[in-house]
């Protein structure tokens, strides 16, 4: 090399980069990921020693340490980093370090250096700006085609009755009824898909399966979660959360109501339901517990919850010691916490349902229904009389005093005893209140709730992003306000990709749950700001991002696997969606077809069969969630978002496909494919019952097996049979039809699991023939695929 | 519809395949990606027991006392706590321990010698004491590596087996089963790869949760596969009543034609798998009744565990499917028993207990090592936490309780490359603290080994190191973090190590 260039260092630098590392490299996309994974454990946010060289800042980088510099300016080919990562004797990370630089990684980081070491801000925590679509094409598809290489385009669309079963599965969890597909079909108006696209977004189904991800993430369950694992009365949050999507409440506010609810002015019974948000961490009042040490642990729960539902963090680490990865110091996280530990309710549960404090309100959707038509009779019939502010029905109802005279006692005094029978109903349900004097929270050193360090500490949010809203409340109202203000990086972010990710199947990042240094770099960046900036703009409407997203061409692709596109993650998105179905539409699928499926909303959850000593194997003897005791008639048949959650012990058909336990927050399931599904499906109880209905459907409600054959596959696949489906289905039909003729005995056996009666005028060889032939295809992917 | 490509199919296959992990052995490949890197990864992929050096153990099996087993009745001799009969623990024994609600507020923590009897058994060292409890155990004492010094920070149930079972306190995490699946993968294709049972106790008193079995956030096809003693041994393995083997072997075939024509249309690779696990899923009806039918088991088996082994549920009946299951490949098999919590009346209980284990845990060493299997299969022994040397309630001669006692407590492994017949660890004279070579009382933390201790992190890597995996490198991402099982501690105990 040149000896006379090392007297022009920046000449050098720049002649250097321009020939040798012609590509520049993208510092929040190539470099800090891998100094995040491979560097910062100890010259990171955590550096322990005051004089240690710090690399997550560019002051870091750069600064003097002792007539070197890790990165430096003025000389970058001598920048120490690049000697240090080379180095066979004393290399960096150390040869007994963990995590060791790979080639590639080395290369990359030399590179950067050569360009200049600059810095830029993670690019989760850069508050995302609208980009311009890059073509006048639906905005979504812009940005996907954008991306698209070599000569790849978009796939065909999808057939139309593929995509009325798509749409319909996105939205509602269950296919189109046959009724709908048909209206469909024949509409040859060129905005039929548009028109379906709002019927399903309309359908009360919509609220019930979008529910099931937020309730996911908010880890909802039925019992406390811990040791006695015993009930918890707080399903009409789940009601209501269910209520809020089919109405499409505003996300922003949505996110109030739970986060603090109780909070806003004269909070209505709603938005105190809302807060059971607040409530959901699991509990325990184990014998000998110290309240002090689960005080601290019901905090952390939520703090941390908070930090996968919202921001996409794991908070977990600066619990103990300021976050190795992500800017989160470990004051920081106490102070998040100080939000949250100043609510009324003890830190031991008491083993009680009604864990105080609770509010007493409607058990289900039609109560609420109910309740809400006396709430505005009661209102008007006080409007109709002039009432001032104070005066109540009881005052109409009086015979004597200033509204007497109306003549409403009787109106009045029926509508009291509609009230006073109807709140005789109610049930409770667990939601927060604050402490009039807060509780003082202090850092625990390494997170021990017995250590508490250093002046009490003051509600505020992380430095790293967006600061508090000026003049809000400090406290839960206030959190939430900065959550869903408009300066705030992540949140938005976070949300429109788990809304991606529940219509494409997978997320433009596929950490939902990590979008902190850590995680994955989105597949489309600029698609996933504008997402943001949309929702943002859209006042915060979920309905409005659905249809966005299912409307594109990106979405209405057919989903086959293409010749030519080496993509098997789908990150071009140059495909549809095809994966396997949730637990819940497993079943309700199966329900639905079978026509068993009860469209009562809401109440206290049910309990469907399952193999006998499950709970009992496991539970405390003092425990009241010890024996499952199975529900009866049509609580065996509601959907599944209503199947009770025992925590310690979900029911394993939900399990066994990948259900969380809802002991901690899901924001992603993982996909399994095991032997144990395989028998789930063909032996369990539920599964069978579901199959011999749908094959006494098909057998009275068409005449012929082809007709028969038609509808079933109507109903599971929107679409009639191949000749190749109808030959396979037909030989089984023969096969069972002529071995249950043989044995009738096994055919009434067969016909006889579950508890609904079957119908005693069909032949029982040919109605068991049909139920091993529905078994059959509800196990197949016909049923369990989204495609 | 497209004619597909074969290359392209099998192109796609192994992509999947391989990014995914689902290979029948090996290491998770996902783990593995990050340890040695991509290049090595098509290498070693394919290759059996995946492992990141040489196993001393190909499996491993947890005889877990849950409730927390009196170390003071069963392991530990401590004539001078005789003495100090009734009287109130020493203030400087207790150091400052933290003591659980229960006995808070009792006015004295009154020292309460066991009432059992010990006895000193040859091993292959200093010989190990051993309590009446349990006579069978100590015949096989010089198999034993007995660890007095057992320690944990929880002091409740809930957070103590969750800690032990899962590596933290609080649920969310995978479980060590969870982690030895996600390693090492499974060898039978036709049984579970990692099988767990519930053994009878007449005290069921604490609870079991599905997190212990569970894969907190890894993929749920880790966790823990129950067998059982009451209906189907695995769920949903039997056949709905009126259908036959061969019926489902009609279904089935006509399944996988409805899922090869989707497979034409769709050409993802997964369905090709579905049609694969439903195959496995209908040997398994074989399998697994076939596993459970003791009927082959010869005369000198019963007498060996019992005849209590004939009773499916028993702690004896789960030991010999132990042996049962480890002899047809599975490698990853724990028996849960519990009602060691023994606050009140630990005599009777603990005397019930002990009968319930004590011949069965002997006679599967035993049997294994007649088989030839001992050195291939690490056994473990233990429970959440010990037991206080003080009485809770009222002591009486014949009679007390103790409460929960995290700062020492007695596990006991063998097999599996540790070192038969020795004891590790020391306690005080009142088996309340570690205590080194001199008696003096040692504080370990899990921070830093300290020889001599064994905080369950280090149980749980000294059980990863056995089965040839690394626990500092058995990794899964999860929100950023690469978890493990021992979080950021444990230490391989290698004096422990044969």
């Amino acid at each position: 090399m040149n000896r006379t260039l090392t007297l022009f260092a920046s000449v050098f630098a720049v002649a250097f980069s321009t020939t040798a590392a012609e590509t520049p490299v993208d510092f929040s996309r190539e470099i800090l990921p891998i100094l995040s994974n491979k560097c910062f454990v100890c010259h990171g946010p955590d550096s322990r020693k005051e004089d240690l060289l710090r690399l997550d800042s560019f002051e870091g980088a750069t600064s003097d340490l002792g007539g070197y510099r890790a990165v430096d300016p003025g000389d970058l080919a001598k920048s120490e980093i690049i000697a240090r990562i080379h180095d066979a004797d004393d290399p960096m990370p150390p040869e007994d370090a963990e995590k060791q630089l790979t080639a590639a990684e080395r290369a990359l980081l030399k590179r950067w250096v050569l360009q200049g070491g600059g810095y830029t801000e993670h690019w989760a925590f850069v508050p995302p700006t609208r980009p311009t679509p890059p073509s006048q094409d639906h905005p979504i598809d812009a940005f996907i085609e954008n991306q698209f290489t070599g000569d790849i385009d978009f796939a065909a669309e999808a057939d139309k009755p593929t995509l009325a079963r798509r749409l319909a599965l996105v939205l509602t969890g269950l296919p189109p009824s046959p009724e709908l597909l048909q209206s469909f079909l024949d509409d040859g108006s060129s905005n039929a898909y548009e028109q379906l696209v709002e019927r399903l977004l309309a359908d009360p189904r919509y609220g019930e399966h979008q529910a099931r991800y937020w309730l996911d993430a908010v880890r909802y369950g039925d019992t406390h979660g811990l040791h006695l694992d015993n009930k918890r009365g707080i399903y009409p949050y789940r009601d209501w959360v269910v209520r809020a999507l089919n109405r499409n409440q505003p996300l922003d506010e949505f996110i109030e109501w739970q986060l603090a609810g109780d909070l806003l002015p004269e909070p209505t019974m709603e938005q105190r339901i809302a807060t059971g948000y607040v409530r959901m961490n699991p509990t325990t009042a184990e014998g000998g517990v110290i309240p002090a040490e689960f005080q601290a642990k019901n905090n952390f729960d939520r703090t941390e919850t908070l930090g996968t539902v919202f921001l996409g963090m794991t908070m977990l680490c600066s619990r103990c010691h300021t976050h190795k990865y992500d800017p989160i110091e470990q004051t920081e996280y106490y102070r998040l916490l100080a939000f949250f530990n100043n609510t009324a309710e003890g830190p031991l549960d008491g083993n009680k349902y009604d864990y105080a404090p609770t509010l007493k309100v409607p058990a289900d959707q039609a109560a609420w229904n109910d309740w809400t038509h006396l709430e505005s009779a009661r209102d008007r019939l006080l409007a109709k009389a002039g009432a001032k502010p104070g005066e109540s029905l009881a005052d109409l109802a009086k015979p004597e005093g200033r509204l007497a005279k109306l003549g409403l006692q009787a109106e009045a005094g029926q509508l009291i005893k509609q009230r006073t029978d109807a709140t005789a109903r109610f049930t409770t349900t667990l939601v927060a209140r604050d402490l009039a004097k807060p509780r003082k929270t202090r850092l625990l050193d390494r997170g021990e709730y017995n250590l508490p360090t250093g002046e009490p500490l003051q509600p505020d949010v992380l430095k790293a992003m967006n600061p508090f809203p000026e003049g809000a409340p400090r406290n839960r109202l206030g959190l939430a306000r900065w959550l869903t203000s408009r300066e705030q990086p992540v949140v938005s972010r976070v949300l429109v990709n788990r809304i991606w990710q529940r219509v494409f199947g997978a997320g433009l990042v596929r950490t939902p749950e990590d979008f902190g240094l850590q995680g994955q770099q989105p597949t489309h960046p600029e698609l996933l700001d504008w997402l943001a900036v949309e929702l943002h703009d859209s006042g915060w409407d979920l309905k409005h991002m659905l249809r966005l997203m299912v409307n594109s061409r990106t979405f209405r692709q057919g989903s086959a696997l293409r010749d030519g596109v080496n993509d098997p993650e789908n990150k071009l998105w140059a495909r549809g969606p095809h994966y396997r179905l949730d637990a819940e539409v497993l079943r309700d699928i199966a329900l639905w077809a079978s026509g068993l499926l009860d469209p009562h909303m809401g109440g206290e959850g049910v309990k469907p069969y399952q193999p006998a000593g499950l709970w009992k194997a496991l539970a405390h003897p003092g425990s009241n969630t010890k024996n499952y005791v199975r529900d009866n008639g049509q609580r065996l048949y509601r959907r599944s978002l209503y199947v009770y959650w025992k925590r310690t012990s979900p029911h394993p058909m939900m399990t066994l496909f990948d259900a969380p336990s809802r002991e901690s927050s899901c924001v992603q399931r993982s996909r399994t494919n095991t032997p144990l599904q395989a028998l789930g499906l063909l032996n369990e109880t539920q599964r069978i019952e579901m199959a011999r209905m749908f094959a006494e459907r098909l057998l009275k409600e068409r005449a012929t097996d082809a007709e028969r054959l038609d509808l079933l596959f109507t109903l599971l696949a929107c679409r009639e049979p191949s000749a190749t489906e109808r030959d396979a289905c037909a030989q089984l039909l023969k096969t069972m039809r002529e071995r249950y003729a043989a044995a009738e005995k096994d055919a009434t056996k067969l016909l006889e699991t579950g508890e609904v009666p079957r119908d005693k005028s069909l032949d029982p060889t040919s109605h068991a023939a049909w139920t091993q032939l529905s078994a059959t295809l509800l196990a197949s992917d016909l049923a369990l695929m989204m495609f | 519809m497209k004619e597909q490509n074969p290359i392209r199919e099998s192109e796609l296959m192994m992509t999947r395949r391989q990014l995914f992990g689902r290979a029948a052995l090996g290491l998770g490949t996902a783990a593995l990606a990050d340890i040695i890197g991509p290049d090595l990864l098509a290498n070693s992929a394919g290759q059996a027991g995946g492992t990141h050096f040489a196993p001393k153990a190909k499996r491993v099996i947890y005889l877990f006392m849950s409730g927390g087993p009196s170390h003071h009745d069963l392991w530990s001799h401590k004539p001078k706590m005789r003495e100090m009969f009734g009287k109130d623990l020493p203030e400087h024994v207790r150091d400052g321990q933290r003591i659980t609600g229960m006995t808070a507020g009792q006015k004295t923590l009154p020292v309460c010698p066991s009432k059992y009897k010990y006895t000193r058994h040859d091993n292959n060292d200093q010989g190990v004491w051993v309590s009446e409890l349990l006579p069978y155990t100590a015949q096989v004492a010089k198999e034993l590596c007995v660890v007095h010094s057992t320690f944990t920070e929880a002091i409740n149930h809930d957070p103590a087996i969750t800690y032990i079972q899962t590596g933290s306190q609080v649920p969310g995490r995978p479980s060590l089963g969870a982690w030895l699946s996600y390693g090492l993968g499974r060898v039978n294709e036709n049984l579970p790869g990692y099988v767990v049972m519930h053994a009878r106790s007449k005290f069921p008193e604490q609870s079991l949760f599905n997190r212990l079995w569970g894969t907190g956030f890894m993929p749920s096809e880790h966790q823990g596969v129950l067998l059982r003693s009451e209906g189907d041994p695995v769920l949903y393995l039997k056949n709905p009543a009126g259908v036959t083997g061969r019926d489902r072997r009609a279904q089935l075939d006509t399944l996988a034609a409805i899922n090869q024509a989707h497979y034409k249309q769709f050409a993802d690779p997964e369905i090709l798998a579905r049609i694969q696990q439903h195959e496995l899923a209908y040997r398994m009806q074989t399998s697994v009744p076939e596993l459970m039918d003791l009927t082959g088991e010869s005369d000198a088996t019963f007498e060996l565990y019992g005849e209590e082994a004939k009773s499916a549920g028993s702690f004896a009946a789960c030991c010999l499917n132990a042996r049962r299951l480890a002899e047809r490949g599975v490698r990853n098999i724990q028996i849960f028993h519990r009602g060691w919590d023994a606050h009140g009346s630990l005599p009777k209980e603990h005397e019930s207990q002990c009968k319930d284990i004590d011949q069965a845990s002997a006679a599967l060493i035993t049997d294994l090592k007649q088989r030839g299997m001992l050195d291939e299969t690490l056994v473990v022994w233990g429970g959440e936490f010990g037991r206080t040397a003080y009485c809770q309630g009222k002591l009486t001669e014949t009679n007390y309780g103790r409460d929960h006692h995290p700062r020492c407590f007695t596990t006991w492994m063998a097999g599996g490359g540790i070192k038969p017949g020795i004891t590790y660890g020391r306690t005080d004279d009142y088996a309340y603290n570690i205590a080194d070579a001199d008696g003096n009382m040692i504080r370990p933390t899990k921070d830093k080994w300290t020889p001599g201790t064994m905080h369950i992190h280090d149980l749980n890597a000294t059980i990863l190191n056995q089965l040839g995996i690394d626990h500092r490198k058995l990794t899964y991402r999860y929100q950023g973090r690469d978890f493990r099982l021992t979080d950021v501690h444990g230490h391989v105990i290698k004096d422990l190590i044969a």
